[in-house]
């Protein structure tokens, strides 16, 4: 969404015709107050209860290691005895027992245990290599914990839980390594504060040593999303160099078939994509623009959609970034996905063709070329209010740094007419920003000398109705900029 | 200062505040003052409050109130004046309102909630954490008085997130309003709706009730606007299933007798018909599941509504939520079966495009209402409008069988007519009606296309109902079709053939005459509208040859319909009188000696009470139209003008008419500017009143006072320094005056400029001094880009009318080595940023005489900054405007905001004429540089050249070297 001052500073600008299309680009501003509901599309910042890929078999492990109901019943009592007990045995029931109380999918008794004192004792635990068992268990109970607020991890990790993973990390023990991974993700998805902790005890050399060829991808699958959650989060970034330790391998899982896998190395880049046009720079340095196009019209949307998230990312950048995804092709997807069934989908796709919009006229006719207007008027016509909103951007744009033939082209797809009813959206940014394009492609007329014309068309598709009622919007810039048209095109007197 | 709180100051309070309602005004007005002049005290609010709270007359307690809520209105924001509230009571203030406005009667409770809204909109939240517990603990009070008055308090914080742009701010400022509002408010709406049940039988409670069930529908709509929030999310249900209940309900103990007046069922539902449509419009993919249950409801609530005004807005509100929901194409299905858009068309569209009584009674009585709404485009609420909207919503998918649907009506209405014209006049109304309606829709799909749809072929459907109307020898009879016809020309005016429109001319003149307000009046604003279209090659569609059979006919009947009963200040009127001149230009010459006579008699007489801003503008429009149409043909007729207006005009400044202040000051520079270099002494004669500080005191007259000073100078500067030398003073001093100012002060150089350009060099050598000093303590305190662009105009201005060195030396004269610091501080690095093709030729011929006229850029310290000055030149010259304005500077751009200052009304037709002190004088300033380059080369051989290749810059100089061979000059 557009910040502040992004509108303060458009609105400056207002008449100027020689707008910087630079200042027009939109980044994602993630630090914003949100009203909504967190995201349903987005991956998970914390999971509990996934399954590892490399559980070994129920009989190579203590009987009643899997959900064995019958073993589950100790009480927080016995289990605080058991762990505390100095025998592996109890140790081992005890851990279990916690890890499975922490395992249940209501109310898990996460700061019973904290309060119990037993987190010292896991994390002791996790350093026993000779009790596989405990270890596991101890690491599973850890994870558990560390799935849940802020605080929760907090705990974990102030009981000296990161070293003691990530050593974990090199585990013979394929289902104990995993299970570090996990919580290791788990950690580094709370925040960019133990992120960072993570990477300056080094997660990512350890964490990259175990990618090989032999790797299951189940195992790659756990270990791609605590990539991506080391590389989440802004206010501040990751640190750069471990931005640049960590993509070649993202790069090499973004060439695997594994669905989970691609979604999660996705996501990992849309983080890394969404940030000031250095940031984006090094990710276009990788050269992945071109799979990230391809992954654009993945079949699966959890694989679409972050791709399409990171284009959009790098689309909001420099002209020389946009213009690498410009010739990847990205144009040539995004009117199917601008047609995209999902209404999340259509508005992420308005979004990046808002931004490739903003730039010169080099690509605003590569947009026309590749017959991005007609989805764009149909989504202005049609679309959810939220790719509406974003479509509008897109016409603005387009009208700010357009030539005037091409102007004149985005007018005859029937945009005017299009952005002309959608001044009665519920909205007061959307409508300024409507005016913004309207008052722009006055602009080119009067380039054609078509001011009259122009006028006359906007009358008749209503236009001047409702940005005559627009005077008397409650919002000063609204009404402001609704004069302003009122007066320079549609006033009466002309000498 | 402190006042007391103690009985006697409340009764010396009391005293005034009964004073300030006495309709005396000599009574009256010193009260005000006195109030105006203790307000600043401390205390002063709190003894208002006290008075709101316990005076025994009820009269002073609610004048208090007012007093009050004005008081915080003007002074609790602080802006540039001192701050007139103190932290003390600001405080007492905020921690009593709440509870004072709660237990106060209701007229005391509105203006207090006002200044609460008021206050909270600075204050809230950071500076009043506790009004929002403060409220939501009332909630629980069980009193609907005080939940109530909680209600409206917070409709009034609230409602602005209806409008503001979204920011990190204002969303923190919801968050938190919903993190402690949320669930209270919707516990409450449950309460409440619980309440209704059990007191569905006693009125009173239930007027209660719903009031506040209205209310907590408003705070909804509000609270969602922005966004839609986790909490109503997931709360949908409970909100939507009890939305949905209130629409159905009926409860035969609230229905109203009044036919006018909504009653608290009516807004209530129209209230819920508004969160519908916003989450229809805004969350559609969360609202989904219940908007077909909406669309039922609000389709019976339509149906089973009566045709009485008092349903207008309810009925306005649902057709809009059905006009908005229809053309979504993922709820086509719910309108698309063919028995379904029968029945909308003739159960919901038809009967609300009838003219009511109630039209009828509007068009007779209140023609202006009437007007407004009907041509104005503010029946933004009216069914009509709601109703057109709808047909347009249906046909975006249905335009095909609505409008086969609608055609049959139209020809059935028609028929009907034909029967019975005096009977069944009112079906060809509504006939027409829907015409218009379904064919502006033509026009929009088709893309400007001139045709209308199927359903009428606009020019057959003028020609065979509209003209019939229009030539109807008796203007008088069926006026609501008169007026119909006469709008159906002026809304098709652009579809209809010009001969057509040349045909309806005469017939739309002779309107002018009808006696209905209505029907004359859209004649004129017809007319009006015809003259301003455009043809083929940009001049008038209509030109001044063909409408000189009629010339005389129209002017005849503009004026003489201005004594219309009703249509004495007939703006309509009066633009059409406005249009017509400048139409028909010279033709109008031999009418203007009479003309002028009745439109100064008008002048006279609206000048007593201007209550008609249109009017007024547009008879001073006309004034100037006169002025310079007939000035232009023979400029010795403006003498004749001078005596016709001297006399209003001056009757108009004696009286202190503020309106028409703007307005004289402006066409008196337009007379005065007609003249040729002389001043009449009637003009010197007035000087002096022009320089009173009180006039200078109203923003709105700044701008055309700046300009009758500028045309006094430009005419008179001898005359000024020979007769009226001591008057000079008080011309700087509204220099001085303006140029403290942000925004003003680009007004000050405007004056300043004149001074320097048109004054006798000799007359001001005593203040040049002054001014250079007063500029420079406005840099110093606040800098701004337009003042600096102002301030490099001026200096520049100043080297070409007085020399580089007397330039040079007044700066060095203020300080030692000022000029240096002024050339590299200012001029080198910002003069990229003049704008205005006169203002960069300024600054060019300014800066070259600096550079080649100063013998201190040669040898002195000054040297050094002689190339960067060079460069500086050549990129004016070369670079694009740089119009980048620092981040932390709001820029006040006058010409930015054409005719936006509310106070200042710019007359078009007084327009001035670009000024360029420069004028022919220099060409082209690149080659003047060139040349002035060579002669500075030719008095210090080798000088330049090596000053040029040691450090100018490579590009600059190649730009340098075009300029000398485009002089054919060489450096040496």
């Amino acid at each position: 969404m557009p910040t502040k001052n992004m509108t303060d500073e458009r609105l400056t600008k207002f008449k100027n015709k020689g707008k910087d299309p630079a200042k027009l680009r939109e980044k994602r501003i993630t630090e914003c107050v949100e009203l909504r509901k967190a995201h349903k599309s987005e991956s998970f910042l914390k999971r509990r209860n996934i399954t590892l890929s490399s559980l070994p078999d129920e009989d190579a492990l203590s009987p009643d290691y899997t959900s064995n109901e019958m073993v589950t019943t100790l009480s927080i009592e016995d289990i605080i005895k058991a762990v505390n007990c100095e025998c592996k045995e109890s140790q081992t029931r005890g851990c279990q027992a916690a890890r499975k109380l922490l395992s249940q999918e209501r109310n898990p008794p996460l700061k019973e245990i904290i309060d119990a004192g037993l987190l010292s004792r896991f994390v002791s635990f996790l350093s026993m290599d000779d009790e596989p068992t405990l270890q596991f268990e101890a690491a599973w109970a850890l994870t558990n914990i560390a799935s849940g607020t802020s605080w929760h991890t907090q705990q974990v990790v102030e009981h000296g839980a990161v070293p003691a993973f990530i050593s974990l990390l090199t585990s013979p023990m394929l289902h104990i390594s995993e299970q570090a991974v996990w919580a290791l993700g788990n950690i580094a998805g709370d925040g960019p504060a133990y992120r960072d902790v993570l990477i300056e005890c080094n997660v990512i050399p350890a964490l990259l040593s175990r990618i090989s060829p032999d790797t299951p991808v189940g195992y790659l699958r756990n270990l791609t999303w605590t990539l991506s959650n080391l590389c989440r989060n802004k206010n501040p970034c990751p640190p750069l160099s471990a931005v640049m330790q960590v993509l070649p391998s993202l790069i090499q899982l973004l060439h695997l078939s594994d669905k989970d896998i691609l979604s999660d190395a996705c996501w990992a880049i849309s983080y890394l994509s969404d940030g000031d046009n250095d940031r984006i720079d090094v990710v276009v340095k990788t050269g992945i623009i071109p799979r990230l196009v391809e992954l654009m019209s993945h079949k699966e949307l959890s694989v679409m959609t972050p791709a399409l998230r990171s284009i959009g990312n790098i689309v909001s950048g420099s002209d020389l970034q946009t213009q690498a995804a410009v010739d990847a092709g990205v144009l040539n997807i995004l009117p199917q996905l601008m047609r995209h069934p999902k209404a999340s989908v259509q508005k992420e796709a308005a979004w990046a063709l808002s931004n490739i919009a903003a730039g010169p006229c080099k690509q605003i006719q590569q947009v026309i070329t590749c017959g991005l207007l007609p989805p764009l008027v149909e989504q202005l016509r049609n679309g959810d209010f939220k790719t509406q909103r974003e479509a509008v951007w897109a016409v603005t744009n387009f009208t700010s740094g357009g030539t005037v033939e091409q102007v004149v082209t985005l007018v005859q797809c029937g945009a005017l007419e299009a952005i002309i009813n959608l001044l009665q959206v519920k909205d007061a940014k959307v409508i300024l920003v409507i005016l913004d394009a309207i008052n722009n492609i006055f602009m080119a007329a009067e380039k054609l000398g078509e001011t009259e014309k122009l006028s006359l068309l906007v009358e008749e598709l209503g236009g001047l109705d409702r940005i005559e009622t627009l005077q008397n919007h409650d919002n000063d810039t609204v009404y402001q900029a609704a004069h302003n048209l009122i007066e320079r095109y549609f006033g009466d007197v002309s000498v | 200062m402190y006042m007391e709180l103690n009985d006697a100051n409340l009764q010396t309070l009391t005293e005034f505040l009964r004073k300030t309602l006495d309709p005396d005004p000599t009574v009256r007005r010193p009260a005000e003052k006195f109030l105006e002049s203790v307000e600043g005290n401390q205390n002063y609010p709190l003894l208002l409050l006290t008075l709101l709270e316990k005076s025994q007359d009820n009269v002073i307690r609610v004048c208090a109130a007012v007093t009050f809520k004005n008081y915080i209105k003007r002074n609790w924001r602080i802006e540039d004046e001192p701050n007139k509230v103190s932290d003390p009571d600001r405080t007492a203030i905020k921690a009593n309102i709440v509870n004072l406005m709660l237990s106060s009667p209701e007229q005391i409770q509105k203006q207090l909630s006002d200044a609460i809204s008021i206050i909270g909109r600075e204050d809230f939240p950071q500076k009043w954490p506790d009004l929002l517990t403060e409220m939501v603990t009332r909630f629980r009070s069980g009193d609907f008085h005080i939940i109530n008055g909680v209600l409206r308090t917070a409709h009034s914080l609230f409602k602005r997130y209806r409008h503001e742009f979204k920011s990190n701010e204002l969303w923190s400022e919801i968050k938190l309003v919903l993190d402690t509002f949320a669930l209270p408010l919707t516990e409450l709406f449950k309460a409440t709706i619980e309440l209704c049940q059990t007191h569905a039988t006693d009125v009173n409670a239930l007027k209660v009730l719903f009031s506040s069930l209205t209310l907590i529908s408003k705070l909804f709509y509000s609270l969602n606007f922005q966004d839609l929030p986790e909490f109503f999310e997931d709360n949908m249900e409970t909100w939507m299933t009890n939305f949905h209940g209130l629409l159905t309900l009926d409860n035969k103990l609230l229905q109203t007798d009044d036919e006018e007046e909504a009653g608290l069922l009516e807004l209530l539902k129209s209230q819920i018909c508004d969160n519908a449509a916003l989450y229809a419009q805004k969350y559609d993919e969360e609202f989904q599941p219940y908007l077909p249950r909406f669309v039922t409801a609000i389709w019976n609530l339509l149906v089973s509504t009566g045709q009485e005004v008092k349903y207008d807005l309810l009925v306005s509100n649902a057709i809009q939520f059905l006009a908005s929901v229809c053309e979504r194409p993922h709820y086509k299905h719910l309108f698309e079966d063919q028995n379904t858009l029968t029945s909308i068309c003739e159960k919901v569209i038809v009967p609300n495009m009838e003219f009511r009584s109630a039209d009828e009674e509007a068009f007779e009585d209140n023609s202006e209402e009437y007007i407004r709404r009907d041509l104005e485009g503010s029946d933004i609420d009216t069914r009509r409008r709601a109703a057109c909207d709808l047909v347009r919503g249906l046909c975006k998918f249905f335009e095909g069988p609505v409008t086969a649907i609608f055609s049959g009506y139209v020809n059935s209405m028609l028929g009907e007519y034909a029967k019975n014209p005096g009977e069944n006049w009112k079906h060809k109304d509504a006939a027409i009606y829907l015409v218009t309606s379904l064919a502006s829709k033509a026009q929009t799909q088709k893309h400007g296309i001139t045709q209308a749809n199927e359903l009428v072929n606009l020019n057959e459907f003028f020609v065979n109902h509209i003209l019939s109307d229009l030539k109807s020898p008796n203007v008088n009879e069926f006026p609501v079709l008169k007026a119909d016809a006469i709008k159906y020309v002026m809304i098709f005016r652009s579809q209809l053939p010009k001969e057509q429109l040349l045909q309806a001319v005469p017939l739309l003149i002779s309107h002018l005459q009808a006696e209905s307000t209505v029907e004359h009046t859209y004649a004129a604003h017809a007319l009006e509208r015809l003259f301003t279209m455009r043809g083929p090659s940009n001049t008038t569609l209509i030109t001044p040859a063909e409408m000189a059979p009629f010339t005389e006919q129209l002017l005849n009947n503009l004026f003489k319909s201005l004594a219309l009963p009703g249509s004495a200040e007939n703006e309509y009127i009066m633009k059409a009188i406005m249009r017509s001149f400048s139409l028909l230009q010279e033709a109008i010459v031999p009418y203007i000696p009479t003309l002028i006579g009745q439109l100064t008699h008008k002048l006279l007489l609206v000048s007593k009470n201007p209550s008609k801003p249109h009017f007024n503008h547009y008879l001073f429009e006309s004034l100037c139209l006169s002025v310079r149409i007939t000035c232009k043909a023979n400029p010795a007729t403006v003498s004749s003008f001078e005596e016709a207006l001297f006399p209003v005009f001056t009757e108009i400044l004696q009286n202190d008419v503020q309106e028409f202040l703007p307005y004289v000051f402006q066409v008196m520079s337009l007379l005065l500017e007609i003249h040729s270099n002389s001043i009449p002494s009637s003009y010197m004669a007035l000087f002096p009143h022009l320089l009173q500080p009180a006039l200078w005191e109203r923003t709105g007259n700044i701008p055309p006072l700046v300009r009758l000073l500028q045309a006094y100078l430009e005419k008179g500067g001898a005359t000024i320094a020979a007769s009226a030398a001591d008057k000079i003073p008080g011309l700087l001093g509204v220099f001085q005056k303006l140029i403290a100012s942000k925004a003003n002060d680009h007004q000050g150089f405007y004056l300043l400029n004149s001074i320097i350009e048109h004054m006798p060099p000799e007359s001001i050598t005593q203040y040049r001094k002054q001014i250079f000093i007063l500029l420079f303590q406005r840099l110093q305190s606040s800098k701004t880009t337009k003042f600096i662009k102002s301030f490099l105009v001026f200096v520049n201005l100043y080297s070409v009318k007085y020399g580089a060195i007397a330039l040079q030396e007044i700066f060095d004269s203020i300080q030692p080595k000022m000029f240096g610091m002024v050339l590299e501080k200012i001029i080198i690095p910002e003069v990229q940023k003049v704008s205005g093709p006169v203002e960069k030729k300024i600054c060019a011929v300014g800066i070259t005489k600096v550079l080649t006229e100063c013998p201190a850029m040669m040898d002195t310290e000054y040297t050094k900054l002689w190339t960067p000055l060079l460069q500086a030149l050549i990129g004016l010259f070369e670079l694009p405007e740089d119009d980048s304005i620092p981040d932390d500077e709001h820029f006040i751009d006058i010409e930015d905001t054409p005719g936006y200052q509310t106070a200042f009304s710019q007359l078009a037709f007084a327009g001035k004429k670009e000024h360029d002190p420069i004028g022919d004088a220099v060409g082209n300033p690149k080659i003047l540089l060139a040349q002035s380059l060579h002669k500075l080369s030719t008095a210090c051989p080798g000088r330049v050249p090596s000053m040029l290749s040691t450090s100018l810059n490579a590009e600059a100089l190649q730009y340098l070297q075009g300029y000398l061979q485009a002089a054919t000059v060489q450096l040496v």
